[in-house]
C-alpha cells in the first residue's frame, strides 16, 4: 500500500516535472500580472491625486465601516482576484488530459515508461490525480501568494491612512476560511467535472493524432446529427442533445463549485453576500445532486476503457 | 536452470500478414541469445511479445508469468531497451534516474552514476539536448544499474561510436552478465556480438530458421575454401552457400547433409553473418552468385 502511494506520487510529481510551464510558471505569473495591476492602479491614482488626500480619506472612510461590510469586501475582492487563475487552470487541465495519454505515444517514449514495473491502471489514475487534485493545489498556492502580496500593499496604504492593517484588512480577509472554502470547492468542481476528464483521457488513449480535436469533433458532431434530425421531424429539438448537455456541464463547472449562483431565480435576484463564494454547506450541496453521480458512472466507464486501451498501446 | 522464456505456437498476425507464425521458443536461464533476421522478420514482434507490448496468440511464459496481463510485475525483472532511444525529451537526465529510482525496486543509483561517469553527459543537461548516441548511453546506464533476470536489448548500440560499442559489450559481460540472468540480443551488427553470444536463433518470415547453441552451429556448419581443381567436386556435395573470395571458392556447409570436406580444402569457422547469408538470402541472390562464380 505505501509503495503503491509512493509510486504514485512520484508519477504526479513526473506529471510536473512534464509540464513545469503549464503547473507552475503559468499561475505564478498570473499572480505577478495580477500585482502588477494593482501596483499601475495605485500609481495612476497617486498621480492623479497628488497629496494622495482622496486615496487615505477613502480608505480611512473603508475603516470606519462596520466589520461585516469590510469582512465581505476584502474577501470578496480577493475571491474576485484568484477567478483569473482558476479559468486559465481549466483550460490548461482540459489540455494536458487531451496530451495526457496521446503525447508519450507519438514522441515513443511509451516504450520506456512501460519497461517500468508501473501498472497501466497506475498510469492512468496518476494523470487523472494530477489534474483533480494537483495542478488545483498548484494553482492554489499561487493564489494564495498573490492574496499575500495584495494584502501586503493594502496594509501600506492602511498604514499611511492611519488604520489599523491587522484590525481592518487582514482580519476581515478570513484568509483561512477562504482558503479552505475554495480547496473544498477546487475538489468539488473536479468531481462534478469527471465525465469530462475522463472523456478527454479515453479520447487520448487511442486517438491516432490531435486528441483534442477528436475529443471536441465527436460531441460535436452528434450533437450536430441530432440538431439536424429536428429538420425531418416537424422542427422539434430532440430533449437531450449530447453537445449542449457536455457544454453546460463544463460551464456550470467553470467557476469553482463554491460560487453559488443560481441563474433560475434572474439575475437581479442575485444578491451579494458571503454565501454566494465562501460557504460551507453551499460548497457541499452540490455532492448531493444525482447529476453529479450519474457523472461518476460515466467517468468510470470511461477510465476503464482508457486503461484497456492504454494496456494494449505501443508506440505505433 | 530453470526456463526464462517459453513459447508454444506463438504467433501474431496484422491484417492478412503473418508477422509471427507458430514460434516455438525455450530459452533457459544464463544465456546470451541473438535473434538474428531480415527487417521485417518478426523480431521486434517477439520481442513486443515477450515483454507484454503487445497481444498474441498461442502459449507464452516469461518467467512463470503471463506477458500480456502481468506486465507490471514481469518489469520488475525483466529490461528493456527498444531499437531507438526513446527517453521522454522533455525530462533531465537527473529526472529520470529519480524517477527510475523511485520506480523501480532493483535500481542501483551509484551503479548508474559510475556508468554515466565515463561518458560526457551532465546530469543537468536535458535530454533533448543530447545527442543521439548520448541518449543510447544513458538508457544503456539505467538498464545495466538495474538488477534484472532477463535484459532485452533491440539494436541496442544503434548509432554509438566504435569505441562504446567495444566497451559496452565488455561491460556487459563482464560485469552484468552471470547465470542467474539471460540477454536477448537483435542486432544487425552481427559480428559485435557473434563472440559473445551462446545461443543463436535465425527468424525469418516469422518462422524460425534457425535455433541452437553456438557450439552445436559450429560443429554443424563449416566453411571449405576449396581448392581450384576442387570446385566441381565441392559444388556437387550440396554446398548452401558459395562465395568468391580473391579468387578463391568459399563454400558454406551442414555437416549433417555433407560429409568428406577435408580431403577438398581447409575448413573454417564460418562467421554468423555468412551462415546468415546462406541460410538467409533469398533465392536470386544465391544463383546469380553462383551464375557468377561459373
Amino acid at each position: 500500500m505505501n509503495s503503491s502511494l509512493n509510486t504514485l506520487w512520484a508519477l504526479m510529481r513526473r506529471e510536473v516535472w512534464e509540464s513545469p510551464f503549464a503547473f507552475k510558471w503559468t499561475p505564478l505569473g498570473i499572480g505577478v500580472l495580477v500585482v502588477l495591476f494593482a501596483v499601475l492602479m495605485l500609481v495612476i491614482g497617486a498621480r492623479l491625486d497628488a497629496e494622495m488626500a482622496f486615496t487615505l480619506d477613502a480608505v480611512r472612510l473603508f475603516g470606519d465601516m462596520p466589520h461585516e461590510q469590510k469582512r465581505l469586501m476584502v474577501s470578496g475582492f480577493l475571491f474576485a482576484a484568484s477567478n483569473f487563475f482558476l479559468q486559465l487552470m481549466i483550460l490548461i487541465i482540459l489540455f494536458y488530459l487531451a496530451g495526457s495519454l496521446f503525447d508519450d505515444r507519438k514522441d515513443r517514449s511509451i516504450l520506456f515508461w512501460k519497461s517500468l514495473p508501473v501498472s497501466d491502471r497506475m498510469t492512468v489514475f496518476s494523470k487523472l490525480l494530477t489534474a483533480c487534485v494537483l495542478v488545483p493545489a498548484l494553482f492554489l498556492g499561487a493564489i494564495a501568494l498573490t492574496h499575500l502580496a495584495l494584502l501586503v500593499i493594502g496594509s501600506i496604504y492602511a498604514l499611511m491612512a492611519g488604520i489599523n492593517p491587522l484590525q481592518d484588512l487582514w482580519l476581515p480577509a478570513s484568509l483561512p476560511k477562504l482558503w479552505t472554502v475554495m480547496a473544498l470547492g477546487l475538489l468539488v468542481q473536479a468531481l462534478w467535472l469527471l465525465p469530462i476528464y475522463a472523456w478527454l483521457m479515453f479520447c487520448s488513449s487511442w486517438a491516432p493524432r490531435l486528441p483534442i480535436l477528436i475529443a471536441v469533433a465527436i460531441p460535436a458532431g452528434v450533437s450536430i446529427a441530432q440538431h439536424s434530425y429536428s429538420l425531418i421531424s416537424g422542427f422539434r429539438l430532440p430533449d437531450y442533445n449530447i453537445g449542449l448537455i457536455m457544454l453546460r456541464r463544463l460551464g456550470s463547472g467553470v467557476l469553482p463549485g463554491n460560487a453559488n449562483i443560481d441563474f433560475s431565480g434572474g439575475v437581479e435576484n442575485i444578491e451579494f453576500n458571503e454565501s454566494l463564494y465562501m460557504s460551507f454547506p453551499a460548497v457541499f450541496s452540490h455532492l448531493l445532486k444525482p447529476e453529479m453521480w450519474v457523472g461518476w458512472l460515466i467517468a468510470a466507464v470511461l477510465l476503464a476503457a482508457a486503461i484497456m486501451f492504454r494496456r494494449r498501446a505501443t508506440d505505433q | 536452470m530453470s526456463s526464462i522464456i517459453t513459447a508454444r505456437n506463438l504467433s501474431r498476425q496484422y491484417g492478412r500478414v503473418r508477422a509471427l507464425d507458430g514460434i516455438d521458443l525455450e530459452i533457459p536461464s544464463g544465456r546470451i541469445v541473438g535473434l538474428i533476421g531480415p527487417n521485417g522478420a518478426g523480431k521486434t514482434t517477439a520481442l513486443k511479445a515477450i515483454l507484454g507490448l503487445s497481444s498474441y496468440r498461442g502459449e507464452l511464459s516469461v518467467l512463470g508469468m503471463d506477458p500480456a496481463s502481468q506486465r507490471d510485475q514481469l518489469m520488475r525483472q525483466v529490461c528493456f531497451i527498444a531499437d531507438v532511444a526513446v527517453l521522454p525529451r522533455w525530462a533531465r537526465v537527473h529526472q529520470i534516474i529519480e524517477l527510475t529510482e523511485r520506480l523501480h525496486p532493483k535500481f542501483s543509483r551509484q551503479r548508474c552514476q559510475r556508468y554515466l561517469k565515463a561518458t560526457s553527459i551532465r546530469p543537468k543537461a536535458r535530454i533533448k539536448t543530447l545527442s543521439k548516441g548520448m541518449v543510447v548511453q544513458l538508457h544503456l546506464a539505467l538498464v545495466m544499474s538495474i538488477e534484472a533476470r532477463l535484459l532485452v536489448l533491440d539494436e541496442p548500440t544503434l548509432g554509438l561510436d566504435i569505441l562504446f560499442r567495444k566497451r559496452f559489450y565488455s561491460n556487459l559481460l563482464n560485469e552484468y552478465f552471470d547465470e542467474d540472468r539471460t540477454i536477448l540480443i537483435t542486432t544487425h551488427q552481427v559480428e559485435e556480438v557473434e563472440h559473445i553470444l551462446t545461443d543463436l536463433i535465425f527468424i525469418k518470415d516469422g518462422r524460425l530458421v534457425l535455433n541452437s547453441n553456438m557450439d552445436e552451429v559450429y560443429e554443424r556448419y563449416v566453411e571449405l575454401m576449396v581448392r581450384p581443381d576442387q570446385v566441381e567436386a565441392a559444388r556437387s556435395l550440396q554446398p548452401l552457400h558459395e562465395r568468391v573470395l580473391f579468387g578463391r571458392h568459399i563454400f558454406l556447409f551442414d555437416r549433417r547433409e555433407s560429409t568428406r570436406l577435408e580431403a577438398l580444402g581447409e575448413i573454417h569457422r564460418p562467421s554468423i553473418a555468412d551462415l546468415f547469408v546462406a541460410l538467409m538470402g533469398d533465392g536470386e541472390n544465391e544463383d546469380s552468385a553462383r551464375e557468377a562464380a561459373a
